[in-house]
């Protein structure tokens, strides 16, 4: 097959910014994950139909020939754009116009209106929670704002489907700079140079073990992309795959190059249909452009990407587990060493780097190492994706760079708390979880702890693949130790004693104590199993899992008192240590608990003081979210 | 270089480059527990037991996958360490629901293994059982008739429906019985004098028991009684009916006839001092008993006649009178033990009225339930919920009535039982002649003063009950060197209690003598299931067949007016060996093996610790062979992988995840319908218990003796261990051998086994009358064979050895031959037609231990999974360590091998393949011309009659084309370390001919890694060639003719003439009938041969014919004469196996035959007057002397083939032991199919 030049490229690309410089407005629709679920796809449609109504002339394919034409609109769909809670996100180039929460009955009105007429439609903006601002775009948008999105970079702006719109936003240049112009040896440097970390966790120099693999013997190498994320609530890599899969196919070729691997797998959860019909695409499309395959760009190196579907076991997104799982094994841990630059797939040398490092991978042999160390703090260099979740005001993907803090993080990108309580104080702040299951939580005194490597581990948490859980005052602290703890021991592959066992022990000691069953000796029991668990386990799963639970017990001790020895729950939310009462002095009688009820606890006669039989309450707080005199007591 | 420097524990440390620590620590003595670390495997971390520190490194490390490195600081053992191990042991054992041992055992004070001696009394083994009991318990034959038997109590039996427990106790007598009255009863062997001198102070249970137990240590031991006779409470206080003298005297005498001695009538303090003893004893055991009666304890019980219990029962047998109570009315007042003793003996005493009165229900009297039973058969009346409160005496101060009250039960009290508490106003009189107290003892400690004036240091003590105070662990007194057991220190208790507590005593008293620390044993680590839960009914019901209790036949009561013994025990071992089936075996049969235990005992792990939800499974129990115990499983799938990385067959896997994994056959199927091959590895490989041998006997587990050999099935001669106990084996385990290097071993070793214990076996000599065969002595029978071998020509005989025999039986059969019946008619079924073609096979064979350097390994023409597994073991190992492809030439469509191979080559003649393919070489002139030159003979003439064969017509034949063997021809000729591996049971012995012609022409003949490997069907398949057993070869495999060997015989055997007669087609012969005289030796060619009428048939056509086997066969049943042959490891002698390997094994077991089958031959040869060796031992140096001198200049020769012939005429390489495991195998995995 005919391989792809340097000219090619070039080629592709001004053809297709000739094609779009005759484009007079860009429709983004966002049809990322979030989006796609509250209907962005019916929001496209309606946007053609619209258009075809309003006479506009309308592009969907830029591929295509396209006359020139002062009304022409160009209808794209991108991956996700990380407002997820603010979906479907609707945006308006060039005048940089987002709506938010559009719907597909709101199509013609903004083709109408903004379009034609070049009105805002105000109702469509986005408004600004904590000072009920509207902002017009993304870059009055606190959210956005506030960001460094590099990585995502274009991820919510170009169509994921299209390798010539990659191309056109300079995609695959710096891969050709990669085959064409580097050696192997100068493309490791660099990425040593650049101080990228792994993304995945672990936090270890990428560029060093690119350096390891390539000075490996073997006859064979691989590179494999670690698309397995499993951290509930972390969508870091599914976006980048969804949004910008070529992205990661540049980055893949890049490491192959580095290495001399001519084989590469791209390692996707089998959830994430999208990503994995993306990635094949994407794979697909640099094939028949002659980007992959052989030959590539002209080297005497041959590339084939094969995308592997994981069958959804958590503990696969561990390297030496997700190994053996191609190789059709169980997924399982394996020790390490050897790790798997010296022994990886089918036994040979292999490089294993998660889909945000390989994404960032373009952006420093495009830029230059210096570029990307310019940015973060002294041991953690560039960007970080979070997955921002929890009780804030804005939830979704975020990009910032290492080195912000918590607090900034939370209170200017994620907007702060603004629930508020029955009686209408703003709910205060508790503890961010960090690094998913099996990281940790940080308590409101440690909100200025800046977000590198570093910095999180000596808080106790870790940085792992990005997920962040804001919690508010109404958060038991020992129960989200079990939240978490619970899914890292169902998820455990049951090999090592201490993760398969100890960690099922730790989690009945903690439901004891949410149970209200709690004994004496169990903090201790607890911190036993802990110490040893993360001392004596086989992989990161294991060793990480007594984390939410050290954490607890380091900043929220005091709670797992209370439910031992009060056998309370500070919080209220453990349903067995709490009981819902109702002040006959403040109850009017007004029945509505009493409607509410399920299981009809509650007695009273109308405009009487109402009581809530204890023995029939099963504790749902039907009643207290209910009554508007604030009348029910949780004791 | 390869050394690296580490420092281990504070030692520096030269260590290999790539080592684990695991294995660096165990080469300089620092033993790291692991529970998931096998030698065979590659290291995989999961229990993570082995941990270490190494200093700079965060988290422990595991040491069997931790690779040593330059620096590096190791800490093995540390309390950081400990505590992880003992953390990862306490999490195991928190999921580990299962028994090491039976509620039996466990509740038993002296700790009596209950399920190891009834597996004895299963298998008739009663001196074995009785031995097993007195470890513990010395007095067996009287525990056995009066046990309160608390292991009955805690049974499992108890739950099933038939809710009886196991007759433990009356299997107990019945076994202790048979032992006392045979004769040879079992005799505990007493080490040499240790020079110490102990007294023991009484003669009952508790100091009879301590006698026994410091005997056995070697001391000197005195006891010294204040009774005329020995037994205390025993003789004194139980009454005949329950244990007769005789009984009791036989198993004191069983402690005299060690040597104890036993001075009567001597009571410390009183006649005897301590002051003597302490001079003339370096210790003392005090084991008085508790004897005092007490009384009623109400006013007026000083009454006369009325009694207490312990009198009147004493005085009974002291002066040998009953009381005469006729026409009387008798109340015994209590509710142990002592009262049904006296109210049973009063009844036999022949009074009128028998009551007993006793102050709560029968639910709570601590009586023996069986007693309380009984009494009632004779009569006794029960007055519950009553107690006396005056005794109300007549003038003459005699006892006339009794004022009771009636009580009723309130509150449970501080033993568990319901107080009784006195009805007000209920009193009321009982009219009766008698009252007899049975309501406790006491202890008499009258001495103390007499030992504390006397002693230099310490004092002796009594407790606040007026018992001797001890500690209760050591049993130590006051005074160091004084020690007590029995009811003198805890008060009235029973027999067996005083029976443990006289263990711990002699134990201590053995430390105190011997200058060591005193202190009670260890207590080991015991996984029980009732840690988990309370075993209830539900877990047992409809998991074990029903089988109800063989009751214990009683003398019928109206005839009990006497105090002839009540319980007659059982009649026969039938029923002993029936009841003993009903053992549900609790107890862990690995319980002497477990890791898991061996390291929580080291560790004091604790199975409570961690206490939480446990995964409870059935047991598999579907594979005749393998049973599979996840209860047991602690997940370290060594199981799993040495099915995948040694055997290949990929049977077993992991199901689920996290907590809930477990080991399953793959796909959800019975082991036997997977991939399975029965070799049993997984079980060598399991640490624990949860992977055992499904066997049909009743285990034990007990400790078993070791008998270690050499394998009898095939040709690889592998190394085992025969675990038994006196012949009786129970079990087969690889050894780490010259060939099987990692000590594995397959399916024949470790299940065919059971002919070792099958009671059919031959041990004299049978000759035929008419249609029966009787016995005859061996003197007898050798004359008979003298006589006939006399009678006829001499080459009118024929004689026949089987592959399996030793190489010395093969000398001397040939021997005979030659020298004694003056024949070279001697040969082997088992390479009958074919021998020739097959002499080259094991020439210059690829040595196994090479396999692993193979570049790559041909299969042609081989079962190996089936027939000769470990070779196959190494193969597999081979391809998956180090990647080495396998490919496999068969003319099999449903070839087991394989799942097991990188690549398949159908074909349909294995000799027409070879052939085409040295057409093929030779013709595109590919052969090694340097190496045939230098090498090899004939290589011409073989070259032009091959060529003249059509080569198409060759590869038509091999039914294959012809490009497959053209480019088979090509890569095999290129491969640089090609192992060609082939079996003779599979080939024809031309085609193996044709392979042999093969390899030389390649020149791939003896070079390292490269070359063939033969298989052949038997362990001594080669002794065949080697020995002489054939009509043209003698010793050496050289021809009769050499004039060097016929000097050899001639002066090793002494005679001036050898035979002459040279006709070497012996199968022509034989369906000529042209022998009269046919003997053959270890072959059952009629069982085995592939057309068994033809065989039949020679046989038939011959006068007399004379079998030697283990039992009988097809072809001994067609025998005049059969003799006895004995087992490989009831000679000793030498295989040869197919790689010119010989390996001896040592006689290590006596049979129970006059002569064993060496002996056989030695005394026939004698009958002919050959000289020659007398002793068996010597056979092997005549053998040597026999031997040629080694040549290393000859040539290999290539030997033209014609056709493809001379295929084998018997399965199973003509061995009926062969036959007989393979027609089980069959037979026991159809079976389980039906089910």
């Amino acid at each position: 097959m005919k391989y792809i030049s340097k000219k090619d490229i070039e080629d592709i690309k001004e053809r297709y910014l000739k094609k779009a410089s005759l484009i007079h407005k860009h429709i983004v629709i966002c049809a990322g994950t979030g989006c796609i679920a509250n209907g962005s796809l019916l929001v496209y449609q309606a946007m053609i139909e619209a258009l075809e109504v309003t006479g506009l002339s309308k592009v969907v394919d830029l591929t295509l020939d396209i006359h020139e034409d002062d009304n022409s609109v160009y209808l794209s769909r991108s991956g996700c754009q990380g407002f997820c809670a603010q979906g479907p996100l609707v945006t308006i180039f060039p005048d940089e116009i987002m709506y938010v929460k559009v719907k597909p009955e709101d199509a013609l009105e903004i083709i109408q209106k903004t379009l034609v007429k070049k009105e805002l439609i105000d109702r469509l903006l986005y408004i600004n929670p904590s000072n009920e601002e509207i902002s017009k775009g993304p870059s009055e948008i606190p959210f956005y704002n506030q960001q460094n999105r590099l990585v995502l970079g274009e991820c919510g702006k170009v169509d994921p489907e299209s390798i010539e719109e990659y191309i056109s936003h300079g995609g695959y240049i710096a891969a050709e700079k990669a085959f064409n112009q580097l050696t192997d040896k100068e493309i490791c440097d660099m990425i040593l140079q650049s101080g990228l970390r792994g993304r995945g966790g672990g936090g270890f120099s990428t560029g060093q073990k690119w350096e390891l693999t390539r000075l490996a013997q073997s006859d064979k190498k691989y590179v494999i992309c670690n698309g397995d994320e499993g951290d509930p609530g972390a969508f870091m890599d599914r976006s980048l795959m969804e949004g910008n899969p070529h992205r990661i196919v540049e980055g893949i070729m890049i490491a192959a190059k580095a290495i001399n691997a001519d084989e590469a797998y791209v390692y996707v959860r089998a959830e994430y249909p999208l990503a994995v019909k993306r990635m094949k695409k994407a794979i697909e499309d640099a094939h028949k452009m002659g980007i992959l395959g052989s030959h590539v760009f002209g080297s005497k190196q041959h590339i084939n990407i094969h995308v592997m579907e994981g069958a959804g076991a958590f503990v696969c997104g561990e390297e030496t587990a997700l190994i053996g799982s191609i190789e059709g094994h169980r997924g399982m841990p394996n020790r390490k060493p050897p790790y798997p630059s010296q022994k990886g797939l089918f036994g040979k040398s292999t490089v294993i780097n998660n889909v945000e490092t390989l994404a960032t991978v373009p952006l420093i042999i495009k830029n230059g190492p210096e570029w990307i160390n310019s940015i973060g703090t002294e041991k953690s260099k560039g960007t970080k994706i979070f997955a921002l979740t929890g009780h804030v005001a804005n939830t979704g993907l975020i990009e910032v760079p290492f080195g912000t803090t918590l607090r900034e993080i939370i209170y200017n990108v994620g907007g702060g708390i603004v629930d508020k309580t029955v009686s209408g104080e703003t709910i205060k702040f508790k503890a961010v979880q960090m690094g998913g299951p099996s990281g940790g939580c940080i308590p409101e005194h440690l909100l200025d702890t800046i977000v590198d490597y570093d910095s999180v581990i000596a808080t106790g948490a870790i940085m792992g693949s990005g997920g962040l859980v804001v919690m508010d005052e109404n958060t038991c602290m020992v129960d989200m130790a079990r939240f978490f703890l619970d899914f890292t021991q169902k998820e455990s592959c049951g090999k090592c004693t201490f993760c398969r066992i100890g960690s099922k022990r730790m989690l009945e000691i903690l439901l004891r104590i949410t149970q209200g069953e709690g004994k004496q000796g169990d903090i201790e029991l607890l911190e036993e199993l802990s110490e040893q668990i993360t001392k004596s386990s086989l992989c990161g799963l294991g060793q990480t899992a007594p984390n939410p639970v050290l954490t607890t017990l380091k900043y929220f001790k005091h709670e797992y008192e209370a439910h031992i020895r009060d056998k309370k729950c500070p919080a209220k939310k453990c349903k067995p240590l709490i009981t819902y009462e109702i002040n006959s002095g403040k109850c009017t009688g007004c029945t509505a608990c009493k409607k509410a009820c399920p299981v009809s606890a509650i007695s009273g006669e109308r405009k009487l003081p109402h009581l809530i039989d204890q023995s029939l309450c099963t504790k749902c707080g039907m009643c207290y979210s209910k009554c508007k005199f604030q009348a029910i007591t949780i004791g | 270089m390869n050394d690296i420097n580490v420092v281990l524990n504070g030692k520096n440390i030269k260590g290999n480059k790539g080592e684990y620590i695991l294995s660096l620590a165990k080469r300089n003595g620092f033993e790291i527990p692991s529970l998931c670390f096998d030698e065979r495997l590659d290291p995989y971390s999961s229990c993570f037991v082995c941990v270490v520190e190494i200093e700079g490194m965060k988290n422990l490390q595991p040491a069997c996958s931790t690779r040593i490195m330059e620096g590096m600081k190791i800490n093995t053992i540390n309390e950081k360490v400990f505590k992880a191990r003992k953390t990862a042991l306490e999490l195991l054992l928190s999921n580990h629901y299962a028994d090491c041992l039976g509620p039996c055992k466990q509740t038993c004070p002296a700790g009596v293994d209950v399920q190891g001696y009834i597996s004895y009394i299963e298998k008739g083994m009663y001196h074995e059982a009785v031995a097993l009991i007195k470890e513990t318990n010395p007095l067996p034959a009287i525990c056995g008739r009066v046990c309160v038997r608390p292991c009955e109590v805690a049974c499992r039996r108890n739950l099933l429906n038939e809710g009886t427990a196991v007759g433990i106790d009356y299997m107990k007598r019945f076994a202790a019985d048979y032992d006392l009255f045979s004769s040879n009863k079992y005799k505990p062997s007493i080490p040499a004098a240790t020079g110490k001198k102990i007294a023991i102070i009484g003669a009952g249970p508790g100091g009879l028991s301590a006698a026994f137990f410091l005997r056995k240590y070697g001391h000197e031991v005195d006891i010294y009684e204040a009774a005329p006779l020995a037994g205390g409470w025993l003789r004194y206080g139980i009454p005949e009916y329950r244990l007769p003298n005789d009984i009791l005297q036989k198993e004191v005498d069983n402690i005299t006839e060690m040597g104890v001695r036993i001075f009567f009538n001597q009571k410390l303090g009183e006649n005897i001092s301590y002051k003597t003893l302490k001079n003339k004893y370096d210790s003392l055991v005090l084991a008085i008993g508790s004897q005092k009666g007490t009384s009623i304890g109400c006013e007026g019980d000083d009454a006369i006649n009325c009694l207490s219990g312990i009198d009147f029962l004493k005085a009974m047998e002291l002066s040998g009178k009953r009381y005469d109570f006729k026409g009387k009315t008798v109340a015994v007042v209590g509710g142990g033990n002592t009262a049904m003793d006296c109210c049973r003996s009063s009844i036999r005493c022949g009074a009128k009225k028998v009551y007993v009165i006793y102050r709560r229900t029968e639910k709570e009297m601590p009586a023996n339930p069986i007693e309380i039973h009984e009494s009632k058969l004779e009569g006794v009346e029960y007055i519950f919920l009553t107690a006396p409160v005056k005794v109300n005496k007549d003038k003459e101060g005699k006892i006339k009535s009794m004022t009771c009250v009636k009580m009723e039960l309130g509150e449970p009290d501080a033993s568990g039982r319901r107080r009784p508490v006195v009805v007000e106003g209920s009193e009321f009189n009982m009219e009766m002649d008698y009252a007899i107290a049975a309501i406790g003892q006491k202890t008499n400690i009258n001495f103390l003063e007499d030992i504390n004036t006397n002693c230099d240091k310490g004092e002796l003590n009594a407790t606040k009950w007026g018992d001797v105070d001890a500690n209760p662990l050591t049993l130590q007194t006051g005074i160091a060197s004084v020690f007590a057991c029995g009811d003198g220190v805890s008060g009235p208790a029973t027999l067996i209690q005083a029976v443990a507590q006289a263990k711990i005593a002699s134990l201590s008293c053995h430390q105190y003598l011997t200058n060591l620390p005193i202190q009670p044993l260890q207590k080991e680590f015991i996984s029980k299931k009732d840690n988990f839960k309370l075993q209830i009914a539900e877990d047992y019901v409809g998991k074990f067949l029903t089988q109800m209790r063989e009751e214990m036949p009683t003398l019928n009561p109206k005839e009990r007016n006497n105090f002839k013994e009540v319980e007659l025990g059982y009649k026969n071992e039938k029923i002993a060996q029936h009841e003993a089936a009903r053992c549900l075996e609790c107890g862990c049969v690995e319980y002497y093996d477990c890791d898991l235990k061996k390291y929580a005992t080291e560790y004091g792990a604790e199975q409570n610790k961690f206490q939480g939800k446990y995964n409870e499974s059935p047991v598999d129990f579907h594979h005749p062979f393998i049973e599979i115990d996840n209860n047991k499983c602690v997940l370290c799938s060594r199981c799993i992988r040495i099915c995948k990385e040694v055997v290949g067959a990929n049977a077993l896997g992991l199901v689920n995840r996290g907590f809930d994994t477990y080991v399953a056959p793959s796909m959800g199927k019975r082991l036997q319908d997977t991939t399975c091959e029965s070799c049993g590895l997984c079980i060598s490989a399991c640490p624990t218990g949860a992977i055992t041998e499904n066997v049909l006997f009743k285990p034990g587990p007990v400790k078993l003796d070791k008998i270690e050999t050499i394998c009898n099935y095939c040709s690889v001669g592998c190394a085992i261990t025969i675990h038994h106990k006196n012949g009786f084996a129970m079990k087969i385990t690889g050894r780490e051998g010259i060939v099987n290097t990692d000590g594995n071993i397959c399916k024949y070793a470790k299940f065919g086994y059971t002919y070792i214990n099958d009671k059919n076996r031959i041990t004299k000599p049978l000759i035929k009358e008419g249609n029966k065969f009787t016995e005859i002595s061996f003197e007898k029978a050798f004359g008979i064979i003298e006589e006939k071998i006399k009678n006829v020509k001499a080459d009118e005989n024929v004689f026949f050895a089987g592959a399996r025999l030793s190489n010395e039986e093969m000398y001397l059969i040939q021997k005979l031959a030659r020298a004694g019946a003056k024949t070279n008619q001697v040969a082997s079924f088992h390479y009958l037609n074919r021998e020739n073609g097959l002499l080259n096979n094991s020439c210059a064979n690829v040595p196994f231990n090479q396999i692993k350097e193979a570049s790559r390994i041909y299969l042609l023409g081989s079962e190996i999974n089936m027939d000769n597994a470990v070779v196959g073991f190494m193969i597999q190992n081979t391809r998956v360590k180090n990647n080495i492809p396998v490919e496999l030439i068969t003319n099999k469509t449903n070839s087991r091998l394989i799942n097991k191979v990188d690549k398949l080559l159908q074909i349909k003649s294995y000799y027409y393949f070879v052939k085409a393919l040295n057409h093929y070489i030779l013709s595109n002139e590919l052969e090694n011309k340097l190496f045939i030159k230098n090498n090899c003979d004939g290589f011409d003439k073989y070259r032009t009659n091959l060529l003249k064969e059509n080569y198409s017509e060759l590869v038509k034949k091999a039914g294959i084309t012809n490009e497959l063997v053209t480019k088979f021809a090509q890569d095999y000729n290129k491969e640089l370390n090609a192992i060609l591996i082939f079996s003779e049971k599979e080939l024809s012995a031309n085609a193996c001919q044709e392979i042999f012609n093969l390899s030389i022409l390649t020149g791939k003949l003896g070079k390292t890694a490269n070359g063939i490997i033969s298989l052949k069907e038997k362990n001594n398949s080669q002794g065949l060639l080697d020995m002489g057993i054939s009509p043209e070869r003698g010793v050496g495999g050289i021809s009769i003719t050499d004039k060097g060997l016929i000097e050899k015989m001639k002066t090793q055997w002494g005679i001036n003439e050898l035979p002459q007669s040279r006709d070497i087609n012996v199968k022509e012969q034989l369906h000529q009938g042209k022998f009269k005289n046919i003997v053959v030796f270890g072959e059952d060619p009629i069982g085995c041969a592939i057309e068994p009428e033809a065989v039949r048939n020679w046989f038939a056509k011959a006068e007399f014919v004379v079998v030697q086997d283990y039992f009988l066969t097809e072809t001994t049943k067609q025998a005049n004469l059969i003799l006895p042959a004995s087992f490989p490891f009831e000679t000793g002698g030498t295989f040869t196996n197919t790689q010119k390997v010989i390996q001896k094994f040592e006689k290590q077991f006596q049979s129970n035959m006059e002569y064993d089958s060496n002996a056989q031959l030695i005394k026939l040869i004698e009958k002919f007057g050959i000289k020659g060796v007398i002793e068996p031992s010597e056979v092997i140096s005549e053998i040597i002397q026999m031997l040629p001198e080694p040549n290393n200049t000859k040539k290999y020769s290539f030997a033209e083939t014609t056709d493809e012939n001379r295929c084998r005429l018997f399965d199973y390489g003509c061995d009926a032991l062969v036959k007989y495991f393979e027609d089980k195998y069959v037979e026991l995995l159809n079976n389980e199919k039906n089910s």
